[in-house]
C-alpha cells in the first residue's frame, strides 16, 4: 500500500513533482558554486596574500619628501616594523597614455602610476601569482585596464607627457593586492627601472610617495600609525591599512556569492511553498487513505513515512544532481575571481566545502515536510473518514450580503476569504514576485536620478569641474573662476578646495581628514541632522565621520582641527551623507582657510542659465582646461558609482524576466492543483446548470484578487522594507537613509501591468475547465 | 398527455482500455409524460443509473436521440445543456452533493442566483418557503457540516426546486438515509409531483418505488418491464398494499 500510493503519487503530480525537483536541483546547484566560489575566494586571496605581502600600513604622499625622517622614525620602532620601502610613484594623466587607434584613457577616474617592482614587499605579480618582472620597452598593465581597454599582450601603450614621448610594449598584465579593485582609485603600470628613470628624468609625472610599512607578526598597526601622525611624519593623503585590501580584493566577489545564495534561497522558499501546495492538495485528497490506515492501526510514523519518502527521494536525487552540476556552474560565476586573484583555483578542500549545500537543503527539504506534515497528527481516524472536514468553517461570506458583484464574481472572492489557507501560498508568491521586480527598478531609478547627488555630499546642480592636482593648479583654478564670472551662459557658480587637515579623533590622538571648504548656500545639500557651515567656526560631518567608529560627534559638539600649525575648534552644524571616498568627509566654511601644503582637489559646481547646450559647454570647458574633469551631475553619479548602475539595469530586467516565469508557473501548478481539488464541487456546479465559462470566471475572480493584493503589497514591501535594506546595505558606505525615488507609473503602472498581464493570462488559460468525462463519472465517485 | 421526455434507441458505451469496452445502455427506448412519477429499479450494474444521467443531459448518450420537452439534447453545446440543466431540470443525489462552503441556504438560493435577472430578495424569499415546506428554515444559515442526512438531502431537494423546473431527476435520493427519513422525503416528492412537476427517480428500495405511479425494471442495460399504478395519494394510506403488490410482480416476472 505504501510504495502503491508513493508511485501513486508521484504519477498523479508529475508536473509539480518535476517543478519540486527542478527548483531544488537549482536551488543547490547556486549555493554549492557559491560556497564553492567562498572557499575559492579564501584559498585564492591567501595564496595571493603570500606572494604579494602587502603592506600592513600605506600612507600616501604627494609634495615634500625627506626619506631620512622615515628611516629614523622606522629605526625607532623597529619592535613593531619589520621592513619598510618607498615606492615612488610617477603619476600621468589618462589623456596622455595613448594607445590602439588614437585612444587616450582620458576621463578614467583612476589615477594612474607609473612604477618600479618593489624590492622587499607590496610585489604586483603577473597572472601567475609571480613577481612581475618586466624588461626594458615593455610595460605591465593593471587588469582593470586591461578589461576597461581591451588590451592584449603585444599592444602598445605610448606616454606623452611634455617632452616625454614613449611607445611601451604590453608584455604582462599587473595583478596588483593593493590596487587591483575598481574600487581603489589608484592604479600602478609596472616598467623597467631604464624606462623609470628616464620618464624620471624627463620629469614626465607628478610624483607621489606610498611610504609603506610591513610590521612583524605582532606588531600594532594603530600604534604605528599614532606614532607616524604624533611625529609629523609626510602623510597628507590617506593612510590604509592592510585588510582593507584584502575586503576591496574580496568585496565584489563576496557580493556576488551572497547574492547568489540568496537568489538559491529564495529558491528553496519557491520549492517549499511548492511542497505545501502538493502536500495541501495530495493530503486532503487521500484523507480517506490516511483514515483507512489510522483506523487499520497503522502509526502516525509509517503514514507520515509514506509522504516523507518522495520528498526524501526528490531531495537526495536533486542534492547529487545539483552538487555535480554546481562544478560546471562555477566557472562561469569565477571568471572574476580567476583574473584578479587566482588564475588556478583549484583544490580538493572546494569538494568538501561545497557539500555543505546539498546536505543543508535536504535537512531544510525533511525538515519543512516534517512540519507540514504534522497536521497528520491532528487528524483523527473517524475526522479523516469524513469528507468535509477539511472546509468546516463558520458560515462568512453569505451570498446575499453580495451587493456589487455577479454571484459568479463573489463566489470567486468569497472563496479566496473561505480557503485563504490555500490562497496565502498564491499571495506570498505575488508578494515575493512583486519585490523581485520592484526593488531593482526602485534602486536603479534612485541611481540614476539627479537627486541621488544628495547621498554623494553633494547639493543639487547642473555640471562640475574637478581639477586635480598639477603643477598649474593654482592658476587653472583662478583662470577658471574668472572666465566663469564672465560666462553669461553660467547662472551660478561655486568654488570648492578640499585639503587634508589634521583633525583630532575620539582617542584624543591626529588623524588626518579631507575638509571641503566654501560657500555651501549656493547649492545647498539635502542635511540629515541640522544645516550647512554658514559663518566661521563652523563644520559639518558626514554620516561615517560622525558616527561612532569615526570622530563620534553630534549636532552642537567641537571638532579640533589643526591649521597652519594653530588648533581651532570648530562646531558640527549638520550631519550629511556621503558614499565617497569611503564616506569620510567633512565640510566647512571658507573661513577655515586652505591648507595650502595639502590641497587634495578643486572643484567648480555651476548651474547654466536656461536654454543653454549643456554638452557643448562641458565640451568648451574641457577643451580649455585639459586636466580638468568636465561632467554633468549625472554622468558623475555613473562614473563614482562605477558601472553599478548598469548592473543594476541587467538585475531590474533579470528580476522583472525571473519573476514573471516564476509568477506563472506557480500560478499554473496552484490552479492545476486547484481545479483538481475542486473536481466535485465543479461538477456539483455543473450539474446545477452552471456553465463551463461561469465557474472559470469564479477561479479567474478568486486568483486576480490574490494578484492585486499581492502586487499592492509587494509594492508596499519592496517601498519600505527596502528602503530600509537598502539603506543597511549602503550604511557601512555612507549613507544611512536612503529614500527611493519613486517613479510612479513604473512602480504602480507598468511594472504591476507587466505581471498582471502574464499572470492574468496565464489565469485565464488555466481556468479554462477542461471537460473530458461524463459529469456522473465524477459526481458518482 | 405530452411527453416530457422521450428516448429512442439510446446506447452507451464506455471505453475500458484501448480495443476494450463496455456496453451499459443498450437500445433503450423510453417515454415520460409531463407529471408522471417513474422510479427506475434492478439490480447492480444493470444501467438504471446510467440511463437517468444519460437522458438528464449530465452525460453523453453513445447513439440514439433523447429529447426534452419535444427539442433534442444530444446535438446541445455544454452551453445549451447547462442552461437547460439550469431552467428545466433539478437534480437530487444520493450523496447530496452540496457545495461545501455555503451555508445551506445559500446552497439553495445559488443555482437561481447565477441567472443574472434575479432578484436576491425573491429568490431569498423563494428559498424560505422552500425550507419551510420541507421543515428545515431553522437551519438556513448553517453549514453543511452542522446538518444529518435527511436534513440535507432535504436541502438537496430544496435547490432542486428553486428555478421552478419541469422534471426532477433523483439518483438514489434515499439511499442514505434511515427508513424515517426516507419517508419523510418521499412524502415531500410526491406533494411536488402532485403539483405537476415530473420526478423520475432510481432506487432499489420497493418503498421508495411504491410511492410512484410507474416502476420501470432494468437488467443487463434494457428496460425490461414495467408497471404501471394509481397516484400515491398519502390521505389513502395504501402503501403496505403498493408495496406488496409490486413485490408480487417482481416475483411473478422473475425480477
Amino acid at each position: 500500500m505504501f510504495v502503491k500510493m508513493v508511485k501513486n503519487d508521484f504519477i498523479r503530480n508529475k508536473i509539480i513533482t518535476m517543478t519540486v525537483f527542478v527548483f531544488i536541483t537549482m536551488a543547490v546547484i547556486l549555493a554549492a558554486g557559491a560556497v564553492t566560489n567562498i572557499g575559492n575566494l579564501i584559498q585564492g586571496i591567501s595564496k595571493f596574500q603570500e606572494s604579494a605581502v602587502p603592506a600592513d600600513i600605506t600612507v600616501m604622499h604627494a609634495g615634500e619628501y625627506d626619506q631620512g625622517k622615515i628611516d629614523r622614525f622606522t629605526d625607532q620602532y623597529r619592535d613593531h616594523i619589520a621592513m619598510q620601502e618607498t615606492m615612488v610613484l610617477q603619476n600621468i594623466y589618462g589623456s596622455n597614455i595613448h594607445f590602439g587607434q588614437n585612444q587616450t584613457m582620458a576621463g578614467t577616474i583612476q589615477d594612474i602610476s607609473f612604477v618600479l617592482q618593489n624590492k622587499n614587499f607590496d610585489f604586483i605579480l603577473n597572472l601567475d601569482n609571480e613577481k612581475l618582472d618586466v624588461k626594458k620597452g615593455f610595460v605591465a598593465v593593471p587588469i582593470y585596464f586591461m578589461e576597461q581597454h581591451d588590451l592584449k599582450i603585444g599592444d602598445t601603450i605610448t606616454v606623452k607627457s611634455g617632452w616625454y614621448e614613449n611607445q611601451f610594449v604590453i608584455s604582462d598584465y599587473a595583478r596588483d593586492f593593493e590596487m587591483n579593485s575598481p574600487l581603489t582609485s589608484s592604479k600602478r603600470f609596472v616598467i623597467n627601472q631604464d624606462d623609470y628613470n628616464e620618464m624620471l628624468k624627463m620629469q614626465a609625472g607628478e610624483l607621489e610617495y606610498l611610504i609603506e610599512f610591513k610590521l612583524h607578526e605582532n606588531g600594532d598597526a594603530a600604534a604605528v600609525q599614532t606614532a607616524y601622525n604624533e611625529a609629523g611624519l609626510p602623510a597628507n593623503g590617506p593612510i590604509l591599512e592592510g585588510e582593507i585590501f584584502a575586503i576591496f580584493n574580496s568585496m565584489s566577489d563576496m557580493i556576488v556569492a551572497i547574492v547568489i545564495i540568496f537568489i538559491s534561497m529564495l529558491l528553496l522558499v519557491i520549492a517549499s511553498l511548492c511542497i505545501r501546495l502538493t502536500f495541501l492538495a495530495t493530503i486532503d485528497e487521500d484523507m480517506r487513505e490516511i483514515g483507512v490506515m489510522k483506523a487499520m492501526g497503522i502509526s502516525r510514523k509509517d503514514i507520515k513515512k509514506v509522504y516523507l519518502n518522495k520528498y526524501r527521494i526528490i531531495a537526495a536525487a536533486a542534492g547529487i544532481i545539483g552538487y555535480l552540476m554546481s562544478f560546471a556552474a562555477v566557472n562561469l560565476l569565477n571568471r572574476n575571481m580567476k583574473l584578479y586573484i587566482a588564475s588556478d583555483l583549484s583544490g580538493s578542500l572546494n569538494y568538501i566545502l561545497a557539500l555543505i549545500a546539498p546536505i543543508l537543503v535536504y535537512v531544510m527539504i525533511v525538515m519543512y515536510c516534517k512540519r507540514v506534515l504534522k497536521r497528520i497528527d491532528k487528524i483523527s481516524a473517524v475526522e479523516a473518514l469524513r469528507s468535509d472536514i477539511m472546509e468546516r468553517g463558520k458560515n462568512s461570506f453569505p451570498l446575499l450580503k453580495n451587493k456589487f458583484f455577479s454571484t459568479n464574481i463573489y463566489m470567486g472572492l468569497r472563496d479566496v476569504g473561505k480557503r485563504f489557507r490555500l490562497y496565502r501560498l498564491l499571495l506570498v508568491i505575488f508578494i515575493v514576485c512583486t519585490f523581485i521586480v520592484i526593488l531593482p527598478v526602485n534602486i536603479y531609478n534612485t541611481m540614476s536620478s539627479p537627486e541621488f547627488s544628495s547621498y554623494m555630499g553633494i547639493g543639487k546642480q547642473d555640471m562640475r569641474i574637478d581639477l586635480r592636482r598639477t603643477d598649474s593648479i593654482t592658476e587653472d583654478f583662478k583662470k577658471l573662476q574668472e572666465e566663469l564670472q564672465n560666462d553669461s551662459d553660467i547662472e551660478k557658480f561655486a568654488p570648492y578646495i578640499t585639503s587634508s587637515y589634521q583633525v583630532r579623533n575620539a582617542e584624543g590622538s591626529w588623524d588626518y581628514m579631507n575638509i571641503e571648504s566654501g560657500d555651501f548656500s549656493v547649492f545647498p545639500l539635502k542635511f540629515l541632522e541640522g544645516r550647512a557651515p554658514e559663518g566661521e567656526g563652523e563644520i559639518s560631518l558626514s554620516l561615517a565621520n560622525a558616527a561612532k567608529d569615526g570622530l563620534n560627534k553630534k549636532v552642537g559638539d567641537e571638532v579640533t582641527v589643526k591649521t597652519d600649525g594653530q588648533e581651532q575648534k570648530l562646531t558640527v552644524t549638520g550631519i550629511y551623507q556621503d558614499i565617497t571616498n569611503g564616506g569620510k568627509t567633512a565640510k566647512a566654511h571658507t573661513s577655515l582657510g586652505v591648507n595650502e601644503e595639502a590641497i587634495l582637489w578643486y572643484i567648480v559646481s555651476l548651474d547654466l542659465a536656461e536654454g543653454v547646450d549643456a554638452r557643448k559647454k562641458m565640451e568648451y570647458y574641457q577643451n580649455a582646461y585639459s586636466t580638468a574633469q568636465v561632467n554633468d551631475i549625472k554622468e558623475y553619479t555613473q562614473q563614482t558609482l562605477g558601472n553599478i548602475i548598469n548592473q543594476m539595469g541587467t538585475v531590474v530586467v533579470g528580476g522583472i524576466s525571473v519573476a514573471i516565469i516564476i509568477a506563472v508557473l506557480i500560478t499554473a501548478l496552484f490552479l492545476r492543483m486547484l481545479l483538481s481539488k475542486d473536481m466535485s464541487q465543479i461538477a456539483i456546479m455543473r450539474s446545477m446548470g452552471l456553465t463551463l465559462k461561469q465557474i472559470s470566471h469564479q477561479y479567474m475572480a478568486g486568483t486576480l484578487m490574490v494578484l492585486i493584493f499581492g502586487i499592492i503589497f509587494g509594492v508596499l514591501t519592496a517601498n519600505l522594507l527596502g528602503e530600509f535594506l537598502v539603506s543597511l546595505a549602503m550604511s557601512s558606505m555612507g549613507a544611512a537613509k536612503i529614500e527611493f525615488v519613486h517613479i510612479i507609473w513604473q512602480t504602480w503602472l507598468l511594472c504591476p501591468l507587466a505581471l498582471i498581464i502574464a499572470v492574468g493570462l496565464t489565469i485565464y488559460i488555466s481556468c479554462k475547465v477542461a471537460v473530458k468525462d461524463d459529469l456522473s463519472v465524477v459526481l458518482r465517485s | 398527455m405530452t411527453n416530457i421526455i422521450e428516448a429512442r434507441s439510446v446506447t452507451k458505451k464506455v471505453a475500458l482500455g484501448k480495443d476494450n469496452e463496455l456496453h451499459i445502455l443498450k437500445d433503450v427506448n423510453l417515454e415520460v409524460e409531463e407529471g408522471e412519477f417513474v422510479s427506475v429499479m434492478g439490480p447492480s450494474g444493470s444501467g438504471k443509473s446510467t440511463l437517468l444521467y444519460n437522458i438528464s443531459g449530465m452525460d453523453r448518450i453513445t447513439s440514439g436521440s433523447v429529447k426534452i420537452k419535444g427539442g433534442e439534447i444530444g446535438s446541445l453545446k455544454e452551453e445549451e445543456l447547462a442552461k437547460i440543466r439550469l431552467e428545466t431540470m433539478g437534480f437530487i443525489f444520493q450523496d447530496i452533493n452540496l457545495l461545501k462552503n455555503l451555508s445551506l441556504i445559500d446552497n439553495v438560493m445559488f443555482p437561481a442566483l447565477v441567472s443574472t435577472d434575479a432578484d436576491k430578495n425573491v429568490v431569498n424569499q423563494k428559498a424560505k418557503e422552500l425550507m419551510k415546506m420541507t421543515g428545515i428554515e431553522k437551519l438556513a444559515d448553517h453549514t453543511i457540516t452542522q446538518g444529518s442526512g435527511g436534513q440535507l438531502q432535504r436541502v438537496g431537494i430544496c435547490r432542486a426546486l428553486i428555478n421552478d423546473p419541469a422534471i426532477i431527476f433523483g439518483d438514489e435520493p434515499t439511499g442514505a438515509l434511515d427508513s424515517n427519513s426516507t419517508e419523510e422525503i418521499m412524502s415531500i416528492l410526491a406533494e411536488i409531483n402532485k403539483d405537476g412537476t415530473t420526478i423520475v427517480l432510481v432506487t432499489h428500495d420497493i418503498k421508495v418505488a411504491a410511492k410512484t405511479e410507474r416502476i420501470l425494471v432494468m437488467a443487463d442495460g434494457n428496460i425490461v418491464s414495467q408497471k404501471k399504478m394509481r397516484k400515491y395519494d398519502a390521505q389513502r394510506d395504501d402503501s403496505k398494499e403498493r408495496e406488496e403488490s409490486i413485490m408480487k410482480w417482481l416475483i411473478e416476472n422473475g425480477l
